[in-house]
């Protein structure tokens, strides 16, 4: 329960840093989480990586439908990895190790 | 150990950010993957939703409220209180759709792709910086600035743009930005300056001095007349007045040619470029259906996305025009207003020559000029290239122009230099023309706002409400003798500079001619009794005759005729050289495959319509037989240029013994006859083989697949029209140039109404279903009506969506 609350609250923080300030410091949103938290390093990276993950693809989900995938067909010939994938996994490690990385620091 | 994991988890976590906030090149470029992917403000942030909500923005310095209404093709229609706002607005409406393109426009010009793209564009960039296209811009700028009125369009139009530059945080940033990571920077006059020097480069510098000199001592004046003509005698040139010419015509002193006797080996970079050019007319009402004049204008560039153009509305109570932009010019450069209409065509004319310089010494300093050492000023230019340190190159300007070759540029050796002589480096006022043109009432005004005009030089349409039409073609042109500028010029005396300039009332011109209509589709301009010595190497043979031919028959003239001729697709080259080329083969000797084939060319109604296969063949046949009897000038060692498709045509007919038919690199010797039969077989091959690899048959469009590629030719963001026609067509078409504007106005005195379509969209986001929606109109020759209201409350039949500007810091 305590990791699913983790998980919803890092996204809703992070969800609110994002949308005021540049894209990373959702890391500085999963750490303080993180560390409020102070769940084991594991457990936090996990809650961090699926937080994350989940509110960037999200998102990137939405923009697509609401756009019918008219930039993500085009952009996605540049990539070699799928698009949601790839948005889903870079937001996941970053928000992961911050998550992470805040949990380790209580003593 | 916890403090250990802590730090290890730290520095894990700011090393990722850190790389995923920065763009990396492993051989391929790679974006700022956090940044980029990010939902919030990456890329995503760029695709634009359907419906675009009405907008109140805010911008300081308007002295009233200006309402921009966009229409159903997102074509802005701008209603302003007074000239300085409506500007101002321009500006910024231009930026909000157009930035990347602005920018990327110029920074091209500017010799500046390096700082974007790293070390693969430094060639190009010092070919523009030696070229002298900063040197030129800041000229144009300077000019701008003196005049009172056109510096206060540029000032108020760079406000606007840098007012939405201010505005924008990393997510607004269009795509490209995102792609590549960097940022905008403001916009100012060098760059207005540097968007005409683009039009220039784009207009002149197609010229071959350095291969026609090497042509000269390789060939002799005999066969260099043979082959390359000064006069083709081909088809009506754009003003035909035999006789006519009633002025006395600046006359200079004559001197013998002097031309270095030894080859020239620099590889110019820049060749002619086959399918720039465009088409214009304008017939009286005498001729047409409501009794109006009509205007046609279709200017053929290279196709881009985003579009060149930039189609807008612009009206306050001084002005009330509307047409295509160049996107970044505060001003309509082909468009109508209530009165007048006009449109251009490029006006072929050697404007550029190379002047050999004789350098004091290794140092460079001082160069001789009629027995004098003059100082040489030098410029170090400084090329920022991303990822790697600076490159300093260091240009040498003589008072003809910059050397623009020497050994660490496409020179051979520093045994010669040459000094580029450029109109386009010259100060000029050419945006006046256009802003005088877009308020022009009747003809008067418009030949008072041609006085202005500089360069690059063009054939100036005109009609009116008032039932004039006209034609007059403006540019700043030296006066030369016969020759002159056609080979390199010996650049110690000045007896061979520019003297004297043809005065703009001895510029060829006509208005309201006899025979109902003017035209140009860069032929000659004049017909051989005109005074001065006119010379270009690539006038048109072929779109200009089918125009004349066909307006001179057309009668009760509608609009919808109009679009019909902008869209055809008959070939006069393939009708004057088909035939010739087939009954040269010899029938007998033809397999049952050939056989086929001939007969479906000799059948052919020479029309490069989409659906022809005989179109294909055809072209690949007359391609591989024209390189094929021209191999000499691409095998010598000495850069030369070939001569124009009229004159191979002709030769083939009229002279069978021409050296040139005999292949260089084959032992045996061939004759013309032999070259036909051979490349008729050769062009079966490479058909067969387009058929094998696109498994299908090698109809017109899909073989000539005509490209609309994205400036940075990225594939996701280019297209493929499948449409007829080809450069000899009206329809001038080919692979990568084409009409990048197809404008109609029909000019009623009840009211002009117009029709326009271009191979693109309103919108430079890729993003945006506004990029590319107009390409299939275009490729079909549909047209949209331009909808030209006079007030906010007329547009609200088409009104897709409004932004209001106010100043709310007056």
């Amino acid at each position: 329960m305590r990791f699913i609350i983790q998980i919803i609250i890092t996204a809703i923080v992070c969800f609110m840093f994002q949308k005021l300030f540049p894209w990373w410091t959702m890391a500085i949103g999963a750490f303080l989480v993180g560390f409020v938290f102070s769940n084991t390093g594991f457990k936090s990276f996990l809650s961090g990586f699926i937080s994350i993950g989940l509110l960037w693809l999200g998102l990137a989900l939405y923009v697509d439908n609401a756009t019918q995938s008219i930039l993500t067909e085009k952009i996605s010939q540049l990539f070699p990895l799928n698009l949601f994938v790839l948005t889903s996994l870079i937001g996941g490690l970053v928000g992961g190790f911050a998550s992470m990385t805040g949990a380790l620091l209580k003593p | 150990m916890k403090g250990i994991k802590f730090v290890i988890s730290l520095l894990l976590t700011v090393t990722l950010v850190w790389a995923l906030n920065k763009s990396w090149n492993f051989g391929d470029p790679i974006p700022p993957l956090g940044k980029f992917l990010d939902p919030f403000h990456g890329f995503w942030a760029n695709a634009e939703l359907k419906a675009s909500p009405d907008q109140q923005l805010n911008l300081p310095g308007l002295k009233g409220e200006v309402s921009v209404v966009y229409d159903s093709l997102l074509i802005p229609h701008l209603f302003a209180e007074n000239d300085d706002d409506l500007y101002r607005v321009m500006g910024y409406v231009t930026a909000q759709h157009r930035l990347w393109q602005m920018e990327f426009q110029t920074h091209a010009a500017a010799g500046r792709v390096s700082e974007i793209l790293g070390d693969v564009a430094l060639d190009f960039d010092r070919n523009q910086r030696r070229k002298g296209m900063v040197f030129a811009a800041e000229n144009s700028a300077k000019a701008h600035s003196k005049d009172s009125i056109v510096s206060k369009v540029y000032q108020q139009y760079t406000e606007g743009v840098n007012a939405y530059i201010s505005s924008l945080s990393y997510g607004d940033y269009p795509i490209e930005y995102k792609l590549l990571d960097y940022d905008p920077e403001l916009w100012n006059d060098l760059k207005m300056g540097l968007l005409l020097k683009t039009m220039s480069n784009t207009l002149n510098v197609g010229e071959d001095d350095f291969e026609m000199t090497n042509a000269l001592n390789l060939f002799g004046k005999e066969m260099l007349d043979v082959l390359y003509p000064d006069w083709e005698g081909v088809g009506d040139p754009i003003v035909d007045n035999p006789g006519g010419w009633k002025f006395n015509p600046i006359t200079l002193d004559s001197v013998p040619l002097a031309l270095p006797d030894q080859l020239i080996n620099i590889e110019p970079t820049t060749k002619v470029v086959k399918g720039v050019g465009s088409n214009n007319w304008a017939v009286s009402g005498i001729k047409t259906a409501t009794g109006s004049p009509i205007l046609a204008n279709d200017p053929h560039l290279s196709l881009s996305m985003p579009s060149i153009w930039f189609a807008a509305h612009m009206k306050s109570p001084n002005v009330n025009v509307m047409g295509a932009t160049l996107t970044g010019s505060p001003v309509i450069i082909i468009g109508f207003n209530d009165s007048i209409s006009w449109g251009v065509t490029n006006a072929q004319r050697d404007l550029v020559d190379w002047y050999k310089i004789e350098f004091k010494d290794e140092s460079k300093n001082e160069y001789l000029s009629d027995g004098n050492w003059l100082s040489t000023r030098k410029v170090v230019e400084e090329f920022r290239i991303k990822g790697k340190d600076s490159f300093y190159d260091t240009v040498v300007y003589t008072h003809h122009g910059p050397v623009v070759y020497d050994k660490s540029f496409h020179g051979e050796s520093e045994k010669n230099h040459y000094a580029f002589r450029w109109i386009a480096h010259d100060e000029s006022l050419d945006l006046k023309t256009f802003y005088l043109l877009n308020r022009a009432k009747n003809h008067r005004d418009y030949m008072a706002a041609l006085e202005y005009y500089s360069g690059p030089a063009q054939n100036f349409a005109f009609a009116s409400t008032e039932g004039d039409i006209a034609m007059r073609i403006q540019g700043k042109y030296p006066v030369r003798r016969k020759d002159e500028g056609r080979f390199v010029l010996d650049g110690t005396k000045t007896s061979t500079e520019w003297q004297a300039y043809i005065p703009n009332e001895q510029n060829v011109m006509t208005k309201n001619p006899p025979r109902g209509f003017v035209s140009s589709a860069n032929q000659r301009p004049a017909d051989q009794t005109y005074p001065y010595y006119v010379h270009s190497n690539n006038y048109e043979a072929y779109r200009n005759r089918r125009i004349n031919q066909q307006l001179s028959v057309m009668d009760e003239i509608t609009p919808a005729d109009i679009m019909k001729l902008q869209n055809d697709n008959y070939s006069i080259q393939a009708e004057e050289s088909l035939p010739f080329m087939l009954s040269s083969l010899d029938s007998a000797s033809l397999t049952s495959a050939e056989q086929k084939i001939a007969e479906l060319l000799r059948s052919w109604d020479f029309v490069y319509s989409p659906e022809s296969v005989a179109a294909t063949y055809y072209e690949v046949w007359y391609n591989s037989l024209y390189r094929n009897i021209w191999d000499e000038m691409t095998s010598s060692t000495a850069s030369l240029s070939r001569p124009s498709d009229y004159v191979t045509i002709q030769l083939m007919k009229n002279d069978s013994t021409l050296s040139f038919y005999d292949v260089q690199s084959t032992p045996e010797k061939e004759d013309l006859r032999t070259l036909i039969r051979q490349n008729f077989t050769k062009s079966l091959d490479i058909i067969d083989v387009w058929e094998n690899e696109n498994d299908s048959e090698a109809r017109w469009a899909q073989f000539k697949n005509t490209n609309i590629g994205h400036l940075l030719r990225l594939a996701p963001f280019s297209y493929r029209a499948k449409n007829g026609g080809n450069g000899s067509a009206i329809n001038a078409t080919s692979g990568t140039h084409g009409p990048s504007w197809r404008m109609i106005a029909s000019m009623e005195k009840t009211g002009v109404k117009a029709w326009g379509v271009y191979p693109g969209g309103q919108s430079g986001n890729p993003g945006s279903r506004f990029y590319n929606n107009l390409i299939d109109p275009w490729v079909d020759g549909r047209y949209f009506r331009l909808k030209f209201p006079h007030s906010v409350r007329e547009t609200t039949p088409y009104r897709y969506y409004t932004t209001t500007f106010n100043s709310t810091s007056k």
